[in-house]
């Protein structure tokens, strides 16, 4: 729903390439922190 | 400089920088019709990932401890308790600015405050390098804790207004994603500063100097991708088939209040002593668990497996921010902090028992719930914000708000480390001498239910009206 009509209305489904670079520049990061995160953790359990 | 024009014209100049920080204004930032909504989110994240690195400043604490005697500390060397200063400044620098910088971002718009946030970040570490190299603490201080502190306030606040009026119908989850960023920070930054100074590390240097000058760039190139990709609703936009929910039960207001009028309800400070109270337990526990885990576990847990405890933390302090928010969103803020009050206040009575019966995955699991709820507790208040006090100041109620993150970081290790240290010098054994901390904290969590169930709709008279704003 858009309030005002008079400006125009982002769309729901922009380029889909976008958003998969987007989430992957910021995921990727985030996943090797994870990792890394994980391999130390492993000493814990031992 | 550049000319523009024709010969007519020509005696206007417009520099070239202005053009470009022309692109910073909000005006320029307004979503076009090709503009997806889920391309906030990693803009935000940009933002917080980066300046989630100050929760991992302590790697370099002692390489900076030995930077001229190389191999142990010189008598020039500075003190580990000195090097702690350059972490406190920064976060209350994060909180001094977050609450000046608030009621300009929401003027300025996000993208001219996450750049003002990335040239104050990335800056930061080149003057801390500075300081570094020439074996200066006031650089240091400067660089890391006063410039790198302002650019953590400007950067933490920078997106969530923007994503909470681009996801009216979920906004704990919207900022919750974004602030899930700051929580893992760390866990990139720990492992990439370890590297960094490992590579640089040469026989006359510990490699700190070089490591913050290239962690400087990568965060700034990081944090412009941000600016670059984030972009503003146009006016009156709504995600389609959303209807606002503007019931009191709920506690969602239709009104708005000002920055300046928040902080004269009762409200505001009701939620300030909440997170405040959050943070305190949660951030105490923090700062002291790998000795924790290893007195409560003598001979059984060793300084890496008490590191992966750490880096345990570290996880569920992230992953809380997205849960908790997320469900606060279906829940309501209220019922979510009230089960963070309860469920806390419980925890931390019963956590150092499972250490005396010498249950390490009891004991892990109970700290990492405990930690869910600390990160959960900094993702959901801008959404209670929102659901209070209406969305044209948020960002700016936010910032004043985070004054309670810089208190509780100063009271909740004060807390933990003092009550310890009286305990130890009073006969207790090291492995009891957190019950008793413990219970203090489960005792503050009390208090801070007791404040979430005083929090009621704000009155209709401190609302803006239409001629007003």
């Amino acid at each position: 729903m858009n309030a005002d009509p008079a400006n125009p209305s982002p769309k729901a489904g922009a380029p889909v390439l976008r958003l998969i670079v987007a989430w992957t520049l910021v995921g990727v990061p985030m996943a090797w922190g994870v990792w890394q995160v994980f391999q130390k953790s492993l000493d814990l359990f031992k | 400089m550049r000319y523009i024009g024709s010969a007519a014209d020509h005696l206007t100049i417009i520099p070239a920088s202005m053009a470009i920080l022309s692109f910073l204004n909000r005006d320029h930032s307004v979503a076009g019709a090709d503009y997806s909504r889920w391309l906030v989110p990693p803009a935000a994240l940009a933002i917080h990932l980066s300046i989630g690195q100050a929760y991992a400043f302590s790697v370099f604490n002692l390489p900076l401890s030995k930077s001229i005697g190389i191999t142990e500390s010189a008598p020039t060397d500075w003190k580990l308790s000195t090097i702690g200063w350059v972490f406190s400044v920064a976060i209350v620098f994060l909180g001094l600015s977050a609450a000046v910088f608030g009621a300009w971002l929401e003027r300025a718009g996000p993208r001219k405050a996450m750049f003002a946030a990335a040239l104050c970040f990335g800056l930061g570490f080149q003057v801390a390098a500075i300081g570094v190299s020439r074996h200066s603490f006031p650089l240091l201080l400067f660089g890391y804790g006063v410039l790198g502190g302002i650019g953590l306030g400007l950067g933490y606040i920078s997106p969530v207004s923007t994503l909470i009026k681009w996801f009216p119908d979920r906004p704990g989850m919207a900022t919750g994603l974004a602030i899930m960023g700051f929580g893992g920070g760390a866990m990139i930054a720990s492992p990439l500063s370890t590297m960094l100074m490992a590579h640089f590390k040469t026989a006359t240097s510990l490699g700190v100097a070089p490591t913050f000058v290239i962690m400087g760039c990568l965060y700034f190139a990081f944090m412009m991708y941000g600016v670059f990709s984030v972009r503003v609703p146009p006016p009156g936009w709504a995600p389609a088939g959303y209807a606002p929910r503007a019931t009191v039960h709920n506690r969602i207001t239709s009104g708005n209040v000002t920055a300046a009028n928040a902080i004269a309800t009762p409200q505001f400070w009701l939620l300030w002593a909440v997170l405040c109270l959050n943070v305190t337990a949660g951030i105490g526990v923090l700062g002291q668990a790998s000795p924790m885990i290893q007195e409560m576990f003598p001979g059984v847990i060793s300084a890496s497996a008490a590191a992966g405890f750490v880096g345990l933390l570290s996880l569920a302090n992230m992953l809380g921010r997205f849960f908790w928010s997320s469900v606060s969103d279906v829940a309501g803020r209220r019922a979510v902090y009230a089960t963070f009050f309860t469920l806390g206040a419980v925890l931390y009575a019963l956590v150092p028992s499972t250490g005396r019966a010498g249950s390490v995955t009891l004991f892990v699991a109970g700290y990492v719930v405990i930690i869910s709820m600390y990160g959960g507790g900094f993702a959901t208040i801008p959404a209670y914000l929102r659901d209070l006090f209406g969305t044209i100041q948020v960002g700016a109620i936010h910032g004043r708000l985070l004054t309670a993150w810089s208190t509780a970081g100063v009271l909740g290790p004060v807390l933990v480390n003092y009550i310890r240290e009286y305990e130890i010098a009073h006969g207790v054994a090291k492995a009891d001498a957190y019950t008793t901390t413990m219970r203090i904290m489960a005792g503050l969590l009390v208090v801070g239910f007791i404040c979430n169930l005083l929090v009621h709709p704000v009155d209709a008279r401190h609302f803006e009206t239409a001629n007003e704003r």
